[in-house]
């Protein structure tokens, strides 16, 4: 037992060697989250705020879009998307995962842990690691705080103030952060949260043992759609365009994934009607 | 040794797929290669622009026809689809299936339709939906099993370096 911790601190302290039981990846990831507490002061866990920023945006986008009537459906996606949350720093949120009933092509994150896609996007898929490619990039944002960021900079929202932490418990005082509805998700963040959350999304998927190329090749789908189509009208002004986004992650990705093999599990990918 | 070459093999069966049929345009200029490796004799190349039949993809490798050559091209050099997947979108009847014909305000309900700036903006909070949410929530060890059954293994990647 000595040993394991040692091996796991030795590991923490040189950054490349790599746990092999899921004990010890347990383990090394308990140890390596306490260290950054210490070290950056980032809890793991979700802050007050956050949490009830992030659950009156799901809500609200719900009341504008629901969950798809498809219990099976809806379980598979939150285990793809729950294993490629645990391959992130933040494993220990309460990760919610759904596919909500509009033909627009398009995916939505909100802080603490909420992750939509529509069913318009499921159905472009063709396998399970193109759907952890595309969770893996919402997963980015929301491991990256991006929309919580934006709030900040608008000034609604001081992070981390007691006094929010206190406001925030009232849902119309919550409301009042996020502007009108679930409009915040329509907003759009700026390029660089999207090509960062793009390069997340590659980095978990294959993280998790599926083929990192599953994003990439979501992104050469969508980038065939006319400008004009309203499907993708949404998602194409919030977004920099595919080609934008393929391009970047061409040149990040470079030969990196060339030796690195993964799954995609076409045959287990859920088949949506 | 013998094991390991086994299961690479085996992982690049699992990882390939059949892709027959779609068409390509290359994004950039690159070079068709013998197999799929970088280092790999190449076959011809391919300029901006150029046109491709995609026959199967391999990771991060796409098999390709150009003319009368074949072979493995870098996947993220070509953009799959040889023009618009759909001309007049929003103005034809994509629109009114998504009841947003016109102006952009909906005119018609069909049910299932597309999510606009307004439509998110008017939303109300759906706490029945909230619950249905979270009753599908899995947890770390649910998933860990489902990643095992698939043969799913962890593994470590670094962070990718951001590019200007």
């Amino acid at each position: 037992m000595k040993k394991i911790i040692g091996m796991c601190l030795l590991s923490l302290a040189c950054g490349t060697a790599q746990a092999a039981s899921p004990f010890e990846q347990e383990l090394f990831k308990t140890l390596k989250q306490s260290v950054q507490e210490k070290v950056q002061g980032t809890p793991s866990g979700a802050t007050e705020e956050e949490l009830a920023i992030g659950q009156q945006i799901a809500g609200n986008l719900l009341g504008a879009a629901p969950l798809v009537k498809d219990d099976r459906l809806q379980k598979y996606v939150n285990l793809v998307g729950r294993w490629v949350a645990s391959q992130s720093e933040r494993p220990d949120l309460v990760w919610h995962f759904g596919v909500i009933e509009s033909n627009d092509v398009n995916a939505f994150a909100a802080p603490g842990g909420y992750i939509f896609l529509t069913r318009g996007l499921y159905k472009l898929l063709r396998d399970e690691a193109e759907l952890a490619g595309v969770l893996g990039h919402e997963i980015g944002h929301v491991i990256r705080q991006h929309h919580l960021k934006i709030l900040q900079q608008s000034k609604l929202l001081d992070l981390g103030s007691k006094a929010v932490a206190r406001s925030v418990s009232n849902n119309d005082k919550v409301q009042g952060l996020i502007g009108s509805g679930a409009e915040v998700v329509a907003r759009g963040l700026d390029k660089d949260a999207e090509f960062e959350a793009d390069r997340i999304g590659v980095v978990l998927s294959a993280r998790a043992g599926y083929d990192a190329f599953g994003l990439p090749g979501v992104l050469q789908q969508i980038g065939h759609y006319a400008k004009d189509d309203g499907d993708v009208a949404l998602l194409f002004k919030t977004h920099p365009h595919p080609d934008d986004r393929l391009g970047k992650l061409d040149v990040s990705m470079s030969d990196r994934f060339d030796s690195v093999k993964g799954l995609t599990l076409s045959k287990r990918f859920y088949k949506l009607k | 040794m013998k094991f390991k070459l086994g299961f690479i093999f085996a992982t690049c069966l699992l990882a390939s797929a059949a892709m027959a049929g779609e068409s390509g345009t290359a994004l950039k200029a690159d070079e068709i290669k013998v197999e799929p490796f970088r280092d790999a004799k190449t076959v011809a190349k391919l300029a901006t622009g150029d046109k491709v039949d995609i026959l199967k993809k391999d990771g991060g490798w796409l098999q390709v026809k150009a003319g009368k050559q074949q072979g493995w091209v870098r996947m993220l050099s070509i953009r799959q689809g040889a023009a618009g997947k759909t001309s007049g979108g929003a103005s034809g009847l994509a629109a009114l299936a998504s009841g947003r014909a016109g102006t952009g305000k909906v005119v018609a309900t069909t049910g299932i339709r597309g999510l606009n700036e307004e439509e998110l903006k008017s939303a109300h909070f759906d706490a029945a939906q909230i619950k249905r949410l979270d009753s599908y929530t899995a947890t770390a060890a649910a998933a860990g099993s489902f990643a095992k059954q698939g043969k799913l293994q962890a593994r470590r990647v670094d962070y990718l370096p951001a590019v200007k």
